[in-house]
């Protein structure tokens, strides 16, 4: 039987890690989320394909990490679903009864987001490399890991932009715990925003555009494109990692807001 | 009756006997306003009509004032910026209103007052296209008034009735009040809140934008730069594609005639526009009536 | 031990718990009474942490429930039994809850044949009747074999097997010399197992008494009737009868 031990902690962050992935584990949205984001991932740089044709300008790693903007979306619903998991679903009480001190969780559930939304950003990566394979073979694509070009910052911004917005999603919905509500605006501010600004070109619009966290789209772009984007923008220009920073910032933002509401106010 | 039950049930003076109507029951028009009165006692109607208002204004305000300098001013040309970003409000309504009941558990009490669940559906969509149409109209009347602070600073007054001002106000108030209406499909049929909002979110926003940002980043940049090769006559399949998406159909409502639509995509124009749009509203209502009526409601 | 002392609780205007002080002692059963609305669940809400006082403390063994270092194998908790992921299955549900503190398969196995729920165990919560949500919330509250417990309406729902099986488990526990602070809106059934009741009415405290002092004091020699009389002033929501009177029975 269980034993008391007076003094000891027994609520250590492995255990609550373990108890938040053995919620997760139990659901069905884990398996179908990750799943569906791979699929969809990968069927725009499948379709692409399609109509890729040698010298038309196709380049191999921009077809592999062309289905970024919607993979975007699945990791930013796994985070939503995590961050708003105990709320939506009245299970606070259960969650905060047996780990009163609170902030654990949240860790444990940052811990948990970034690793979901990593295996999926990677998985959809290999899998868009795969099957993109023979149509690239076909358009006499060949993919160079190795080239000057950015190929391998882009295939590593590939896996790091949706995790980052994965925590995007968990730090939306742990602030606003609601999931309807922290899935608007997230696609609000990441997409919808963003193209609005888009088609009313000017300083102001461009500089508000690049500080929105929708700008870390340009860790995943090849050096030429990527060159071409800032040229095109009259906001100021980050590079891409200092485009990795904005969205950095935003989720780190996020997350602090989400501790302190989760620290100084009720969970039920 | 029997005489012994006769008089037990006049003995019973404290029950009352049902009262004398004409018709009773569930009719249409009663569920239409029992729909109304359910959708705009939601606080989410609320917030999304006022976002949808506000935003509406704040656009065309900035956008008014951010072309007010340029020589080719024409105020009625910034209105549809405003409506771009407020679609996003009356959708987000739409949706929230067909997975209100489901939501919460409500619709065991809508569908045992009311078992013949296509009507209430239908009702929903009546009251749903009732609220829609009165947000859209307070949106478009808030981007009119967006623009007049940027015409006033050039002495301009805003024609509504000359130009293509009438047709870029109805195709504004039309695109609001379809997408409150492509939400509720989308909700009514899908029932749980984050599924059906990923979903509609997806299909307008995320989904025209996947795709031609997709293609774009495939591309290398000296090719893009590059002129098309072939006429204007020439469908780029991306274009084609994000044409016939609501979002896109959808938007060429506001835009005129002549205004020759997006390059590269067949020229819907703002009719075939609305008639492609109009089919993806009447799509994800008829599955839902569909599932209504062939499945159980648990 | 749970020791509340001047507790409040306000939100925004409205304030729920108004100044409340009671005890419920080991080895004693403490029953927590009170109208709808009273504040009884907000207060046990208070207890574990779940929600910030406004002023006022509440605390289990001397400590504040967040101080405490395992708090599950000092208090068992259970709130509300809507507290399920509906996705979940029972099974998952305890042991999600038992792996925060270490605690082991085997006793998750345990507490469910406790409860009575093994043929349910691997079902989704969301297919649960209410009985089978109800003894789900037990099982989590006894998981941490905890020398508190504190159960909000743990018979509601429950057949009469259950209502017995309730009754005697937490006499059995209070018996062990645990602190048991239960609410229920079942006086009969709460009169036989309560030692000591506390009845609170608008946020306040109207009686902390032994039951047989509170039996005493009514006029018709029953718990249900001294409730009655204690909170005739502190109903929040009073019915009609179908012929007009009050609920009670009298004219209004």
């Amino acid at each position: 039987m269980t034993t008391q031990t007076a003094g000891r902690r027994a609520v250590t962050l492995p255990r609550v890690l373990a108890s938040e992935w053995t919620k997760t584990a139990g659901l069905a949205s884990t398996l179908w989320v990750p799943v569906t984001t791979v699929l969809v991932a990968v069927a725009i740089p499948l379709g692409l394909t399609m109509f890729a044709r040698p010298g038309d300008g196709t380049t191999a790693a921009g077809l592999v990490v062309s289905g970024v903007v919607l993979a975007q979306l699945g990791t930013l619903v796994l985070g939503v679903l995590v961050g708003t998991s105990d709320h939506a679903t009245s299970t606070a009480a259960t969650t905060y009864t047996a780990v009163p001190r609170r902030l654990p969780v949240l860790v444990a559930q940052v811990v948990l987001t970034t690793a979901l939304a990593l295996v999926t950003a990677a998985v959809a990566l290999g899998a868009a490399v795969l099957a993109t394979g023979p149509g690239r073979q076909a358009a006499g694509l060949d993919l160079d890991l190795a080239a000057e070009d950015g190929t391998a910052r882009a295939f590593v911004g590939y896996v790091l932009y949706p995790t980052a917005v994965a925590l995007l999603g968990l730090g939306l919905g742990a602030v606003l715990r609601r999931p309807a509500g922290a899935l608007v605006t997230g696609v609000a501010v990441l997409v919808v925003l963003d193209q609005v600004l888009a088609a009313n070109p000017g300083r102001a619009t461009d500089t508000v555009r690049v500080l929105l966290p929708g700008v870390g789209t340009r860790v995943v772009e090849t050096d030429a494109r990527l060159a071409l984007t800032e040229s095109a923008s009259l906001g100021p220009h980050l590079g891409a990692w200092g485009a990795g920073l904005v969205l950095a910032a935003w989720v780190v933002g996020l997350l602090v807001a989400a501790a302190v509401r989760l620290w100084r106010g009720d969970v039920t | 009756m029997s005489a012994a039950s006769a008089s037990a049930a006049s003995a019973q003076s404290a029950t009352r006997a049902p009262a004398a109507t004409t018709r009773r029951g569930p009719t249409l028009p009663r569920l239409v306003a029992s729909e109304w009165t359910k959708l705009v006692s939601l606080r989410s109607t609320l917030w999304t009509a006022a976002v949808t208002v506000a935003v509406a204004f704040t656009f065309t305000y900035l956008s008014a004032n951010a072309s007010s300098g340029d020589p080719g001013f024409d105020p009625a040309r910034s209105l549809p910026d405003g409506v771009a970003l407020s679609q996003l409000g009356t959708l987000v309504l739409g949706v929230l209103a067909g997975t209100a009941d489901f939501r919460t558990g409500a619709f065991r009490s809508t569908f045992t007052a009311a078992p013949r669940r296509g009507r209430v559906l239908a009702a929903r969509t009546v009251a749903t296209a009732g609220v829609g149409a009165v947000v859209a109209l307070l949106a478009v009347v808030a981007t009119v008034l967006g623009v007049v602070p940027a015409a006033r600073s050039r002495d301009m007054s805003v024609d509504l009735a000359g130009g293509s001002a009438p047709q870029v106000l109805l195709g504004s108030w039309l695109m609001l009040l379809g997408m409150a209406l492509l939400g509720l499909g989308i909700g009514s049929l899908l029932r749980r809140t984050v599924p059906a909002m990923v979903a509609a979110l997806a299909l307008v926003f995320v989904l025209p934008v996947g795709i031609s940002l997709g293609a774009e980043m495939a591309m290398s940049p000296t090719e893009m730069m590059a002129e098309s090769p072939a006429g204007p006559a020439s469908l780029d399949p991306v274009s084609t594609v994000t044409a016939f998406l609501p979002g896109d159909a959808a938007f060429r409502m506001t835009t005129t005639a002549d205004d020759g639509g997006v390059d590269g995509a067949p020229d819907l124009g703002p009719w075939g526009g609305g008639l492609v749009f109009a089919a993806w509203i009447v799509l994800p209502l008829a599955g839902a009536t569909l599932r209504l009526r062939t499945r159980d409601v648990t | 031990m749970i020791q509340v002392e001047a507790l409040t609780k306000r939100y925004g205007t409205t304030t729920a718990v108004d100044g409340l002080s009671f005890s419920a002692l080991p080895g004693t059963v403490t029953g927590f009474l009170g109208p709808n609305g009273a504040g009884k669940s907000t207060t046990m809400r208070l207890i574990v942490g779940l929600e910030r006082p406004t002023s006022g403390t509440a605390t289990v063994d001397g400590h504040r429930y967040a101080d405490l270092p395992a708090p599950l194998h000092s208090v068992g908790v259970m709130l509300d039994a809507r507290s399920v992921h509906p996705g979940r299955t029972a099974y998952r549900h305890l042991l999600a809850h038992a792996r925060t503190h270490g605690i082991s398969k085997a006793r998750v196995r345990e507490v469910i044949e406790m409860t009575g729920l093994e043929s349910v165990a691997r079902r989704r919560a969301g297919t649960f009747s209410l009985g089978m949500g109800q003894r789900l919330g037990i099982a989590t509250a006894l998981l941490g074999d905890p020398q508190t417990l504190i159960l909000d309406e743990p018979v509601n729902g429950l057949d009469p097997d259950g209502v017995l099986w309730v009754r005697r488990l937490v006499r059995d526990l209070a018996a062990e010399g645990r602190t048991v602070l239960l609410s229920s809106h079942l006086m009969h059934e709460l009169a036989l197992c309560a030692d000591r009741v506390v009845i609170i009415g608008k946020g306040r405290l109207l009686a902390d008494a032994p039951v047989q002092e509170i039996v005493d004091r009514s006029a018709g020699g029953s718990l249900e009737e001294a409730y009655l009389e204690l909170t005739a002033g502190s109903v929040e929501y009073r019915g009609r009868a179908a012929d007009g009177t009050s609920a009670s029975g009298g004219p209004r």
